[in-house]
């Protein structure tokens, strides 16, 4: 069975043998499992008994008794109160109905899930695991969907799409050789005409929008985020590792953020949104903006959150990425230049091959890290204005600072299973075929 | 019988200790070789007091004390785990007695009571009767030694409401009504509008505190054991209501007066907006009155503080409906209006761990009753860096350490009367102090508060979802079990 | 003209107009990092009432800088307030950072060189044997027994269940294992290690949080170092083979020379990481062991956020960081071995 085919990174060819060839010694032989053991053993140690406790709490009451604590065993009823009880508001969030807009939307995406469903069924990769594997990814993620529909507000999607629109774009950059792909302009024409359908109703019916609950807003803070730390990250690594004089100056001020702790950096930007005593306080008088504080507004206040962490984890992406950048043969480049190859070729065809591997790593590494926002929402808002700023890892925390260890623990197995969910997706859909496509 | 027994030898074994004690030169210190390590948080507040006087009690008993801090946000819970767990890494904590509950069902607090009825040096009966008879008390027993005071007050500038010819507020209206027609003026000089009322709402800080202090003047009336957060025979949330409903509404129509970004601010923002003169009014606890006389404040000397307004309708806790205050349905009125002070935190005070050994118990609690001895406490809460607050009778007699402390003559007297009218209320509200009472205040009102003030949901909405969530967390932990906790801190059931 | 400035004789340097660009790119972004820090520094000598009255942006012109917030937290609270932790800061960092790196670079080299094949059977049986010890531990026996207990167990059964059922995963699903190790947020685990460490007698010790810290950012460093491994060419170790190096030797002297500046910058990357943690710091120390996060965050109390002390805070720690990266960038930019070595 190749399990690897649906679940794993296919980074490396399974069957092209990398081993060298040549015999070798015991100490060569032992060295296969001396390497990896410590790694192996050291976070299965540290990961194993945390996951299986937390798993057992999120099914349980945690109470504080005399002598020490009592867990009770209550089924599902943490899970059941974040999805269908009090607190389904709080984690999903308020729904509005869905137009006849919103339903188009979710028809084509399951009859584009279905499609794909049966050209998997129809090739010779079908498996039955991979096959239960696809139907779980669908159902959760029409279910994703749904909720992101009902419940988004306007900006909140104006966001969303364009994060998606420059990804899909991004993705055709780098797959083929056009400049733009037809189902790239079908796809980005039939958000604009929804978008401006959904603004009309919304300009109407200024009630019926839904608000994100802690689930949508966690996912625009990582789509958001790493989508800009990404593209900025790379810009400015291409930037510097042209020959400038002082650029080893800008290398190592851009990496300043990332040296400061989540802690500090979320009290600065405290101060830089400050409208009364902040540094741009003066920008926003003048701008005739006085009496609009950025953190009063839900939209404002994310997009508040956005900056902050993109300032803070630009560098992380950059760094990575200047390093594979510092990594491409200048040889190769220098041939080209006297093939008289333009700036964009020159990146296209030479540079973007090259960082793939390395790029798809750093973005998976800090989709994973995005998921676990909570310094700069906690110290920026609190969560607020209502729940506009609140992550998942936040009202986890809240629970677990107050008390709630089994509805914390629950939460961040919710949070553990739509990470691990769009890391596969991530990892199958879009690194394997990058992949793929750099072989 | 037995109990009895051992009680009384302690007690007799106590007081040869402490008479031991005052002969510290002749005989050997009596814990010499104890080492405590007190838990508190981190911060001049709490912690400097506490180290500044550990040498001293070192030279005096032997204990060597070790204050430890952690951050404000994660002391409740660093000291849940190290109890619960049995890791006793501290012997002591000073924390706030709103958290008393979650320790002392457990089992985790020692009760001191025949500590401080052998205790003559303590003076116990100098201490505010709130903080004897409830905050350091549950079910009758006592469990912590109070070293602060903390309620709400409000506080006005005097040269503000005098240019606008009007009175410090007694009601919650008024208060409005002076914040709006004090908004916009220039109070510090600078050109520039300045607010009517500033109020720290950020969610996760103190958003929520301030709505407890806004309702219960319409909803406790008949005096401290009545309880201001649910009834006290149902357990029913005494939230869904006309009274709380009209509170929602008072806090929500303060935002008008106030900075546009005081949904993201908390008391560090407007404890310094009020020091640089940007306010006419604010809601806080104690410490305005001695940051306003520190270095660099603006408003030295015009800084008025008065009790926390009031209501002159109440509400009928039959029928759900607000009715005007008479005698009867306001007996602790003051000129018709139903004051009701609210003790938010309760003051930061100091417990011992029941699960170490006798000696160390025995010089955790010296050191807490040293603390909160007179000759020590009335120097400490005059001390602006402090985070202590009066809470002792003798505290508001003499005025001298508070002017020594940088006070006016009438300054001094208005922030102390303002302190002694609270503390002398029958009517003081005792915070929240049932299980797990973060998961009421800190999670549900905080969330569904900030989503009111937000406009995502209506008065009465916010109301209902309130009740309807606190009474879901009730039935989750046992609502006879809370029910009995909740008559327990109000100290209207059992006791000894 | 205009194609003298947009081409350049030198086809390494850019043309003028690129060059232009390029530095008000660069100055832009440099400004969006450097004013936040610019502020950070001017605030560390504020007084309070300087922060309170609105922004003032220059020393000795808008307010007269005084070291009040360095007197506090220096002197004031005592010399070992900031000291203690600094150290430990300075100690678990580095010490974490080296641990992760070592075992780091270990695990990445043997995932980009060797097939491993893990029976999913055994995967499966592993998982069985861990929650039967959960359970038997759980009816009361002492968890020592149910551990041996569980390890007979799965030793009996290993292989005769290895041999019935062939599938198996791959190196990718190893690595992937392992950075899933950093999905759950650190409050949802920080109660069983806290219990973890409390039975092995760890709490309070610097031990513990080299140990956590190791292992949660030893994912992060086998990821960064595969992918260098990986762009390093077989062809180098096979000549070494064939002069009679093993493996060890061909990891020591060829591969981890080469890669140089991905050690290096995946170093910097885990000891930040392990320099500006919270959560697991809070639980896991004591007096004598807290870290610096700790506090910069307790100075927000009561009393709102002293702005001038968590300036001075963090200025002190990011300096020796600052400093370290500014050493180590030569080498950061030394990665041009690796395309030569390629081409």
């Amino acid at each position: 069975m190749e399990l690897e085919n649906q679940l794993a990174i296919p980074g490396q060819p399974t069957k092209k043998k990398r081993t060298s060839g040549i015999p070798t010694s015991w100490l060569d032989n032992s060295a296969r499992y001396v390497l990896i053991a410590p790694a192996v053993l050291i976070v299965l140690v540290m990961a194993i008994f945390p996951l299986l406790v937390s798993l057992y709490l999120s099914f349980s009451r945690f109470k504080f008794v005399r002598g020490g604590f009592e867990i009770t065993f209550i089924g599902f009823a943490n899970y059941n109160k974040l999805f269908f009880g009090s607190e389904q508001r709080h984690l999903l969030g308020k729904f509005a109905p869905l137009t006849p807009l919103d339903m188009l939307v979710m028809a084509l995406a399951i009859g584009g899930m279905v499609y794909l469903m049966y050209r998997y069924v129809r090739s010779d990769r079908f498996r039955i695991f991979g096959f239960i594997m696809r139907i779980v990814a669908m159902i959760f993620a029409g279910a994703l969907l749904l909720m992101l529909l009902a419940s988004l507000t306007l900006a909140g999607w104006i966001l969303w799409v364009l994060c998606i629109a420059i990804l899909f774009y991004a993705l055709f950059l780098y797959t083929k050789t056009a400049y733009y792909h037809p189902l790239g302009v079908i796809v980005g024409a039939g958000i604009i005409i929804w978008l401006s359908a959904r603004l009309q109703s919304v300009l109407i019916l200024p009630n019926a929008i839904g608000l994100p609950g802690t689930l949508s807003v966690t996912l625009m803070f990582v789509l958001g985020g790493v989508a800009l730390q990404y593209f900025l990250g790379l810009g400015l690594g291409l930037l510097l590792t042209q020959n400038l004089p002082g650029k080893r100056f800008f290398r190592v001020v851009f990496l300043l953020p990332m040296m400061i702790t989540p802690v500090g950096i979320g009290f600065l930007f405290k101060m830089m949104t400050d409208t009364l005593k902040g540094p741009f306080s003066p920008v926003w008088i003048a701008a005739g903006l006085g009496d609009f504080a950025m953190l009063g507004q839900g939209d404002t206040a994310r997009l508040a959150v956005i900056i902050g962490d993109t300032w803070q984890w630009t560098p992380f992406v950059f760094i990575i990425l200047l390093a594979a950048l510092e990594g491409v043969s200048k040889e190769t480049i220098e041939a080209a230049l006297v093939d008289g190859a333009n700036r964009f070729q020159m990146f296209r065809y030479l540079i973007l091959p090259e960082i793939i591997p390395v790029s798809t790593t750093v973005i998976l590494i800090r989709l994973i890290e995005s998921f676990k926002l909570i310094d700069m929402p906690n110290i920026l808002t609190g969560g607020g204005p209502g729940t506009a700023t609140e992550t998942l890892t936040l009202q986890a925390y809240v629970g677990w600072r107050s008390g709630d260890l089994g509805g914390s623990a629950a939460l961040a197995y919710i949070l553990l299973i739509v990470a691990t969910f769009c890391a596969i997706v991530f990892v199958n859909f879009i690194r394997r075929r990058l992949l793929d496509w750099v072989k | 019988m037995t109990t009895r027994k051992t009680l009384l030898l302690f007690v007799v074994g106590l007081l040869a200790l402490l008479s031991f004690s005052s002969f510290v030169t002749a005989q050997d210190l009596p814990f010499a070789g104890v080492e405590l390590d007190v838990l508190t948080f981190t911060g001049p507040q709490i912690a400097e007091p506490l180290q500044r006087r550990a040498p001293d009690f070192e030279a005096l008993t032997g204990a060597k004390i070790n204050v430890v801090t952690v951050p404000f946000s994660d002391l409740y819970q660093t000291i849940l785990t190290d109890q619960a767990t049995g890791t006793l890494s501290y012997e002591a904590f000073v924390f706030a007695p709103q958290w008393m509950v979650d320790y002392v069902v457990p089992g985790y607090l020692e009760d001191l009571t025949p500590y401080v009825e052998a205790d003559a040096d303590l003076q116990w009966e100098d201490v505010g009767q709130f903080f004897r008879e409830f905050s350091a008390s549950f079910g009758g027993s006592i469990y912590t030694i109070p070293l602060d005071g903390d309620f709400h007050m409000v506080y006005y500038r005097t040269d503000v409401l005098e240019q606008i010819g009007m009175e410090p507020p007694t009601t919650w209206d008024e208060y409005l009504a002076v914040a709006a027609a004090a908004n916009g003026m220039d109070m510090n000089g600078d050109g520039e509008g300045d607010f009517g009322s500033c109020i720290a709402k950020k969610r996760g800080e103190q958003g929520y505190w301030w709505i407890t202090s806004i309702a219960a003047p319409f909803i406790q009336t008949q005096g401290t054991s009545q309880g201001a957060f649910f009834d006290a025979e149902t357990f029913n949330p005494l939230v869904n209501n006309a009274g709380f409903i009209r509170a929602l509404e008072i806090y929500k129509e303060t935002n008008q007066y106030g900075s546009p970004d005081e949904l993201a601010m908390g008391v560090g923002d407007t404890r310094g907006m009020w020091t640089s003169g940007r306010c006419a009014l604010t809601l806080d606890w104690g410490d305005i009155g001695s940051l306003a006389v520190a270095e660099g404040s603006q408003v030295n000397g015009l800084t008025g503080a008065v009790i926390s307004p009031g209501s002159t309708m109440v509400l009928d806790r039959a029928t759900g409906e607000l009715v005007e205050c008479s005698a009867e349905t306001c007996p602790n009125a003051i000129d018709g209006v139903n004051h009701a002070p609210f003790a938010a935190f309760g003051g930061w005070s100091g417990g011992v761990s029941s699960q170490i050994d006798q000696l160390a118990k025995d010089a955790a609690y010296a050191y807490f009753s040293y603390m909160a001895q007179p000759a020590q406490a009335n120097v400490d809460v005059t001390i602006g860096a402090t985070g202590f607050n009066p809470y002792r009778i003798s505290q508001f007699e003499d005025n001298t350490a508070w002017l020594a402390g940088g006070f006016s003559e009438e300054s001094a007297a208005v922030y102390l009367g303002a302190i002694e009218a609270s503390l002398n209320s029958p009517n003081m509200v005792l915070d929240l102090r049932i299980p797990q009472n973060q998961r009421y205040q800190g999670v549900v009102l905080d969330e569904v508060l900030s989503r009111f003030l937000a406009d995502e949901l209506t008065a009465a909405e916010a109301a209902a979802e309130i009740e309807a969530r606190w009474n879901e967390i009730s039935d989750e932990l046992g609502r006879e079990d809370q029910l009995a906790a909740y008559l327990n801190t109000l100290g209207t059931q059992g006791g000894n | 003209m205009i194609r003298r400035l947009l081409t350049s004789s030198n086809p390494f340097r850019p043309s003028p107009i690129w060059m232009a660009i390029s530095y008000v790119l660069l100055g832009f972004w440099a400004f969006v990092v450097l004013f936040p820090l610019y502020w950070l520094a001017v605030t560390a000598f504020k007084l309070p009432a300087d922060v309170n009255d609105g922004p003032a942006y220059i020393p000795f012109v808008d307010y007269q800088p005084v070291m009040d917030a360095w007197n506090y937290l220096l002197v004031e609270s005592g010399e070992n307030f900031v000291r203690r932790p600094y150290i430990n800061t300075i100690g678990v960092g580095i010490a974490s950072a080296l641990g992760s790196l070592v075992l780091g670079a270990a695990a990445s080299y043997a995932l980009a060189r060797f097939d491993y094949r893990p029976k999913l059977a055994l995967i499966g049986l592993f998982i069985v044997c861990v929650l039967l010890t959960v359970l038997i531990t759980g009816l009361g026996v002492p968890w020592q027994l149910s551990v041996v207990a569980a390890i007979a167990v799965y030793a009996l059964l290993a292989q005769s269940v290895g041999r019935r059922f062939s599938a198996a995963l791959g190196n990718s699903d190893i690595a992937f294992w392992l950075i899933s190790q950093r999905m759950l947020p650190p409050v949802a685990v920080i109660i069983p290690i806290y219990i973890m460490f409390q039975q092995f007698g760890l709490l309070n010790t610097h031990a513990a949080l080299v140990i956590a810290y190791t292992a949660a950012h030893l994912p992060l460093a086998v990821w960064f170092l595969r992918d260098y491994f990986q762009g390093i060419p077989i062809e180098l170790e096979e000549s070494a083979f064939i002069d009679g190096a093993n493996r060890y030797q061909v990891l020591w002297r060829i591969i981890l020379p080469l890669s140089t500046p991905g050690l290096i910058a995946t170093f910097l990357i885990v000891l930040v990481f392990a320099w500006n943690e919270y959560t697991m710091a809070l639980f896991l120390t004591g007096a004598e062991t807290q870290t610096m996060p700790l506090l910069v965050a307790a100075q927000n109390a009561t009393r709102g956020p002293q702005w001038w002390n968590i300036s001075v805070l963090v200025l002190m720690m990011i300096t020796p960081i600052v400093v370290l990266a500014v050493i180590l960038e030569r080498y950061i930019a030394r990665g041009i071995l690796v395309g030569a070595v390629k081409g």
